[in-house]
């Protein structure tokens, strides 16, 4: 930070040199356009009569493949696919694999993203207390044994020891699957690495001469940490939550294949493509479909992600 | 140093207290019942049910149970609701299996991350590293049990030859360098694929810490000398940008036990990650516990010889 | 520096060859079964769960039962035709012992007191005179009168909700004074001997009074003791199986009576907690004359029993209360707590079956080897794997690279597998059925027309066309079509939508402007639920919605996950109508499910079927021991319940399974010249009926077995 040049904000610099990266650009394109998807799917799939329905059972037509047509003798006309064929094929119940899978793209992406807001907005309060408040002692009955700083750091430690998909599978296979449960798990069993992020950053920043002056100032406590320090720990938290993402749809496919996932009737990419393995050998669409989508978006988001971490890291940049 | 070793002891043990609490909670955050009651068997009474629940236990309070889950864990009494087998020497046993699959897998995680990240590295922003970068965010990216049914159909179909579990089943022990040649084999597909991420992520860090070095003060001396590029990056560049990952040796401590749940499962393999797993399957509640405690426990010790480790690399942290 | 370079290429090189260079070593699929030998003496299954505890008194899953059958052998099992044969007894008697209070006290009909010595008198002289209540009565004899005091607990006082539980009050003595009894032995077991006795007698079994056995403080009590310990009639059915002799068990000593009545004894120890108490709690005791001798006496009719004789028996020498004692003192634990669920037995059992125990790894295999002393010959496998594969596909993928000789097929696979020569596909009818239960409680589908009209707009055929890809078979009642006790004459409801919708005009249903069916200004409007997780229901669910919508009826449909769809709803009998399925027995007994004392929360017959002459028939059955009549009564409740619709009875399953075409079924000829035979599976669709006959051979030496495939 000490080092930018004149005349230029860090966020410019950084896009300058986001820009130049090709990967992340195309990742970025393809995040921007699976939130277009999932916007998309709800418009879509979802309400009475939905454009796409991913619920109507055809049982005639089931485990037919990508673009074949409806079998227009024995379903009758009202459950043909809007489409007029089936983009995708249908599965063991005949649903079309194209609306579930435009269904599913918001449920993921909702998943992710409900996940690490949660882990995020605890790490960022984690992390700011231990960082602002960290040598304060606590004072426990007449003695002061415990700092901030060693609470939370020894928090995050017990949570970095634990192996975390199986800490989730436990407590999942326990409150029972359910799509709050899931984003909530995941959520808690993540904050460690915002947290950490947001400690060092403050610990880095508070001896800087801005923050003295403004503690000189009279600013106190959280306004300054708000003011201040978490606009300049925010690069490294948004390059996490965008890892974080990518890792939370992840998990959700873990746990789906083990049975743990999202259950039905909310339909993610990872349900459909744990359900297809049953048929994998008679409707391999099943599998591919789901499979490579889910590929193709967590690499969109990895590959950002680390775009924006070279972006955002000055020693990274250079050259 | 005696001073920081002793700091750092004392911080393990108190994450390590913490450590036991949390995973004893953990699993009693809902109750459960053993796998084995089914309301909807007509042969099986009211009464029955009762007397399981009873002779399991969980109707004392939850502190006592904890005071005995602990006195019994350390005094070898533990045993599986499941199965009435002692609980360590369970864990222990199955930790046997999954110790190949670590090796190989942290042999081909070292074979290939070096020389991925470090070439990289070198041809920082030419093709290859684009390349590389994206395929190793795709190995990242992609669901490992999609993954794995793709390997496992594609060599079974191509070659006939069996992939899953230890050994190829049923066959007669023709010699003993015919079967440690039937292990190995089947060693490769789950060892590769649980590798994958550890490449993937291993060569990140490799590269980025090359990368540190490379634009270091002295390896620009070094160049600006006129040293060969070769001595330049294999002399010094190389062995100051790795000492770090000396450190990680001590993190390899609770891979010991650790075992893939997702790997394990596919691919039959007796092992950590498949007792873990059938043992939150059947709510085996001394099994999900010890096992939760006992890798947080291999954790907490990985990091603190990983930390002294560290200490011996790097002489600037003995302050 | 040379070197490191050279180095960070030559590791990745290194460890790929070494470990890529192993695949020359593998067998392949053809290979395995040509140039190895000793693979086709092996058979292997696979399992997607590993066993629990092997032991047959204790297990409960389907993979510890099927080690437990192979290792252990019961008394008795099914034949082909579902007859039972003898396995460990050879043969085996049923007959009834039944005791008659005398008291002197009371009068018959013509004034005389019935002191025993009358009683037996006049008995003796109507059986020479020929009553048919008495044809079957062998022996009659009089037992003196008793009297003693027994302990009963007085009804515990209410518990205040979050009090703790105040302290059990004191059990209170009762005197019961027994009269003189008559004992008859019968041949057979006849339920209405006492109904036909009280009829010679002119009412006198009827007029005995328990109460004026009992001396208590007060009437409550008096009536519990009564209840417990008076009985003025008691029916014993007798069981004597005869052992064969010189059967060992693999540890070599010999199989005796009191293995069978220590394994009776195992499974009624508390500790035990076993889960096959329910089918042996009617037993009053199990005693041994001699050792190729067991005497079953039960304390009430009750038929099904006897099937459980088929269960495993296990040896005395070790698992006894002594043996067990003393494993818990070697083991240094307490013998009071020790129970057979703590035993080593479970993990290393012996038995006296076809194969023996050799070992097992926790989720990967068990091995089991021939026993060469077994009784009925050794069979043609030498060694028994059970694979544990706990993965769907991968077990199929194991299948494909032969390296499990089974694999339980799915329904859309059989198409695809069908006409393959590797493989033997068999697809027999199974023991489950699926049907949509009605809740009778409900004023609206109280009506036997409503519910009718409801099954008939439903399109079986396609159900089983669609959802079940040809896999099933319709089915009409609660029994298995297997079973006598099915009546093959019951027809299925016909798929008629007009016939429907005349039946529902008929019970008063006319449709309104909505096209809503309607009566009393009410529509016909209900909710339909399922458990989530099972996706044929669901497409049942979503059938019929569609079905009964064009019909003009109301639906909802609601899938819920399994704990709270049986703990909130079925057990709280708050539905409408359900979509579930039975796995039957074999045994006639039905009465948890259709009989009207069951119909309380928690309890099966939770659409709260009650028809008198169900009731009459289910008890009877209970009771019946006589083959032929119980088949008459459970057919005639087949019909009556069909009429009745309480459920819609939709389809049993095909079960499905998978063979390497290299098994064959070889038996020997007497000049040991091998015969091939196809494989014949008994009615209850077990193919490995002649598992002890099978065999592995290098290629496919008969064209592979086809059974017939039903069609929907």
């Amino acid at each position: 930070m000490t080092s930018q040049p004149r005349g230029e904000s860090p966020g410019r610099v950084a896009w300058r040199a986001f820009r130049r990266n090709g990967p992340a650009v195309v990742g970025l394109t393809v995040v921007l356009g699976f939130f277009l998807i999932a916007l998309a799917g709800i418009a879509l799939t979802k309400g009475a009569r939905p454009v796409l329905d991913p619920r109507e059972v055809r049982l005639p037509d089931r485990l037919q493949g990508p673009f074949a047509r409806p079998n227009k003798e024995s379903v009758p006309a009202a459950s043909w696919p809007r489409l007029g064929v089936y983009l995708f094929g249908t599965d063991e119940l005949g649903r079309d694999v194209f609306a579930r899978m435009l269904e599913g793209a918001f449920v993921s992406l909702s998943v992710g993203f409900v996940a690490v807001g949660l882990a995020v907005a605890i790490g960022i309060v984690a992390g700011g207390l231990a960082g602002y408040y960290g040598p304060v002692r606590l004072r426990v009955g007449p003695l002061r044994l415990l700092t901030v700083d060693t609470i939370i750091t020894g928090l995050i430690d017990v949570m970095l020891s634990f192996p975390a998909f199986f800490l989730i599978l436990t407590v999942v296979a326990i409150l029972k699957p359910s799509i709050w449960n899931i984003m909530i798990v995941i959520g808690l069993t993540s904050w460690e690495g915002p947290a950490r992020f947001v400690r060092a950053e403050i610990l880095s920043l508070r001896e800087q001469e801005f923050i003295q002056a403004a503690r000189a100032g009279g600013a106190r406590g959280w306004r300054v940490i708000a003011r201040h320090l978490i606009p300049n720990a925010l690069a490294a938290v948004l390059v996490s939550a965008t890892l974080g993402v990518a890792a939370a749809i992840l998990t959700e496919s873990s746990l789906s294949f083990l049975g743990f996932g999202v259950p039905p009737p909310d339909a993610t990419w990872g349900n459909i493509l744990a359900d297809g393995k049953r048929y994998i050998f008679d409707a391999p669409w099943l599998t591919l479909i789901p499979g490579t989508a889910i590929l193709v978006v967590v690499l969109a988001f990895n590959l950002f992600g680390e775009g924006l971490r070279e972006a955002f890291n000055p020693r990274l940049r250079e050259r | 140093m005696l001073p920081f070793l002793a700091r750092a002891c004392w911080r393990k043990l108190w994450t390590l207290f913490l450590i036991s609490i949390v995973s004893f909670l953990v699993i009693h955050l809902a109750p459960g019942a053993p796998s084995q009651i089914d309301p909807m068997n007509p042969r099986f009474t009211k009464e029955q049910l009762t007397r399981y629940r009873a002779a399991f236990d969980l109707d004392k309070p939850l502190y006592v149970q904890y005071g005995l889950f602990y006195q019994r864990l350390f005094t070898g009494q533990l045993r599986s609701f499941k199965d009435n087998q002692p609980v360590l020497p369970k864990i222990a046993q199955r930790a046997r299996n999954s110790f190949p699959l670590f090796v190989v897998g942290t042999v081909l995680v070292w074979c290939f991350a070096f020389p991925l990240g470090i070439a990289t590295a070198i041809r920082r922003d030419s093709w290859f590293d684009r390349a590389m970068t994206v395929l190793v965010f795709a190995l990242i990216s992609v669901p490992g049990f999609y993954l794995s049914y793709l390997a496992i159909i594609f060599v079974v179909e191509t070659f006939q030859v069996d992939v899953i579990g230890i050994q190829t089943f049923g066959r007669d022990p023709t010699g003993s360098w015919t079967q440690v040649m039937d292990r190995t084999w089947h060693l490769v597909l789950p060892s590769l694929l649980g590798a994958t991420a550890g490449i993937a992520v291993l060569s990140r860090y490799v590269r980025s810490q090359m990368l540190e070095v490379l634009s270091s003060d002295y390896v620009r001396t070094a160049r600006a000398k006129g040293l060969p590029e070769d001595d330049v990056l294999y002399r010094h560049a190389l062995r100051n940008g790795l000492l770090p990952f000396v450190t990680m040796l001590g993190l390899l401590i609770p891979g010991v036990i650790g075992g893939s749940v997702i790997f394990e499962t596919i691919f039959a393999w007796p092992g950590i990650g498949r007792l873990s797993y059938e043992a939150i399957l059947a709510r085996d509640y001394p099994v999900v516990i010890a096992l939760n405690f006992v890798a947080a426990l291999l954790t907490v010790v990985g990091t603190l010889l990983s930390d002294v480790l560290y200490m011996l690399v790097d002489p600037r942290i003995r302050l | 520096m040379r070197l490191t370079k050279m180095l960070l290429l030559a590791a990745p090189t290194l460890v790929s060859l070494v470990l890529l260079q192993s695949y020359f070593w593998v067998p392949t699929f053809e290979n395995q079964a040509r140039g190895d030998p000793g693979r086709l003496t092996r058979f292997i299954s696979s399992s997607i769960g590993d066993a629990v505890y092997l032991n047959p008194t204790i297990s409960a899953d389907s993979a510890s039962s099927e080690i437990d059958l192979l290792v252990f052998d019961g008394l008795i099992d099914r034949d082909l035709d579902l007859s039972f044969r003898g396995r460990l007894a050879e043969s085996w008697q049923i007959f009834e012992e039944a005791y008659l209070f005398a008291d002197p006290a009371l009068r018959l009909p013509d004034g005389t007191p019935a002191a025993p010595e009358a009683l037996l008198a006049r008995l003796r002289a109507s059986q020479a005179a020929g009553a048919p209540a008495l044809q079957a009565v062998e022996a009659m004899t009089v037992l003196p009168a008793e009297t003693s005091t027994v302990q009963i607990a007085p009804p515990a006082p209410a518990r205040r909700p979050g009090a703790a539980a105040p302290p059990a009050p004191p059990p209170i003595s009762v005197g019961v004074r027994r009269p003189p009894r008559l004992k008859f032995t019968l041949r057979a077991v006849d339920q209405d001997f006492f109904v036909n006795l009280d009829r010679l007698l002119g009412g006198y079994v009827e007029k005995l009074d328990r109460l004026r056995y009992v001396t208590a403080p007060d009437v409550a009590t008096a009536r519990a003791a009564a209840e417990t310990h008076v009985h003025p009639t008691e029916e014993n059915p007798v069981i004597v199986f005869r052992l064969r002799r010189g059967v060992r068990f693999h540890d070599g000593r010999e199989l005796t009576a009191k293995d069978v009545r220590v394994t009776y004894e195992t499974i009624m120890e508390p500790r035990s907690l076993s889960p096959r108490v329910p089918d042996f709690e009617p037993i009053k005791t199990v005693e041994t004359p001699d050792p190729y001798t067991v005497r079953v006496t039960y304390k009430e009719l009750f038929q099904p029993g006897f099937e459980s004789w088929s269960m495993g028996i296990l040896p005395a020498h070790l698992v006894s209360r002594e043996a067990l004692a003393a494993e818990a003192r070697a083991a240094g634990k307490d013998p009071a707590t020790f129970s057979v669920r703590d035993s080593g037995f479970n993990r290393r059992p012996i038995g006296s079956g076809p194969f023996r125990f050799a070992a097992w790894e926790s989720d990967v295999s068990i091995r089991l080897v021939r026993n060469e002393d077994y009784w009925k010959g050794p069979a043609n496998f030498r060694e028994y794997f059970m694979r544990i594969l706990p993965d769907v596909l991968t077990s199929e993928v194991a299948f494909y690279a032969g390296t499990a000789d089974g694999y339980g097929a799915q329904a859309h696979q059989v198409a695809r597998l069908q006409n393959d020569p590797r493989f033997h596909v068999n697809s027999i009818l199974g023991l489950g059925y699926t049907y949509i239960g009605y809740n009778l409680r409900r004023p609206l589908l109280q009506d036997v027309r409503v519910r009718t009209a409801l099954g008939m707009a439903i399109d079986v055929d396609e159900i089983i066309r669609y959802v079940l890809y040809r896999q099933g078979q319709r089915t009409t009642g609660p029994y298995p079509q297997q079973t006598a006790y099915y009546d093959p004459d019951v027809t299925p409801l016909p798929h008629d939508p007009a016939g429907a919708e005349r039946l529902l005009n008929e019970a008063g249903w006319r449709k309104n402007a909505q096209g809503i069916l309607e009566k009393d200004g009410k529509p016909l409007a209900f909710t339909l639920i399922t458990n989530s997780g099972n996706e044929e229901r669901q497409a049942i669910m979503v059938i019929a919605q569609n079905a009964w919508r064009r019909l003009g009826v109301k639906v909802e449909v609601l899938s819920l996950e399994w704990a709270v769809f049986i703990r909130e709803r079925v057990n709280k009998l708050d539905f409408d109508a359900v979509v579930l399925g039975w796995a039957m027995g074999l045994d006639a007994d039905i009465f948890q499910i259709f009989h009207s004392s069951q119909t309380g929360p928690q309890q099966l017959n939770f659409v709260g079927y009650a028809n008198p002459r169900a009731d009459e028939l289910m008890v009877r059955i209970r009771r019946e021991y006589d083959d032929a009549r119980q088949t008459a009564m459970a057919r005639e409740l087949h019909r009556l319940i069909a009429r009745d619709q309480p459920y819609t009875f939709l389809y049993v399953r095909q079960a499905l399974s998978l063979l390497d075409g290299k098994i064959v079924r070889m038996v020997r000829r007497p000049d040991g010249t091998p015969e091939y035979l196809p494989f014949e599976p008994n009615r209850l669709g077990r193919i490995n009926f002649h598992f002890d006959q099978w065999l592995k051979t290098p290629r496919p030496v008969l064209p592979p077995f086809r059974p017939e495939l039903t069609a929907g």
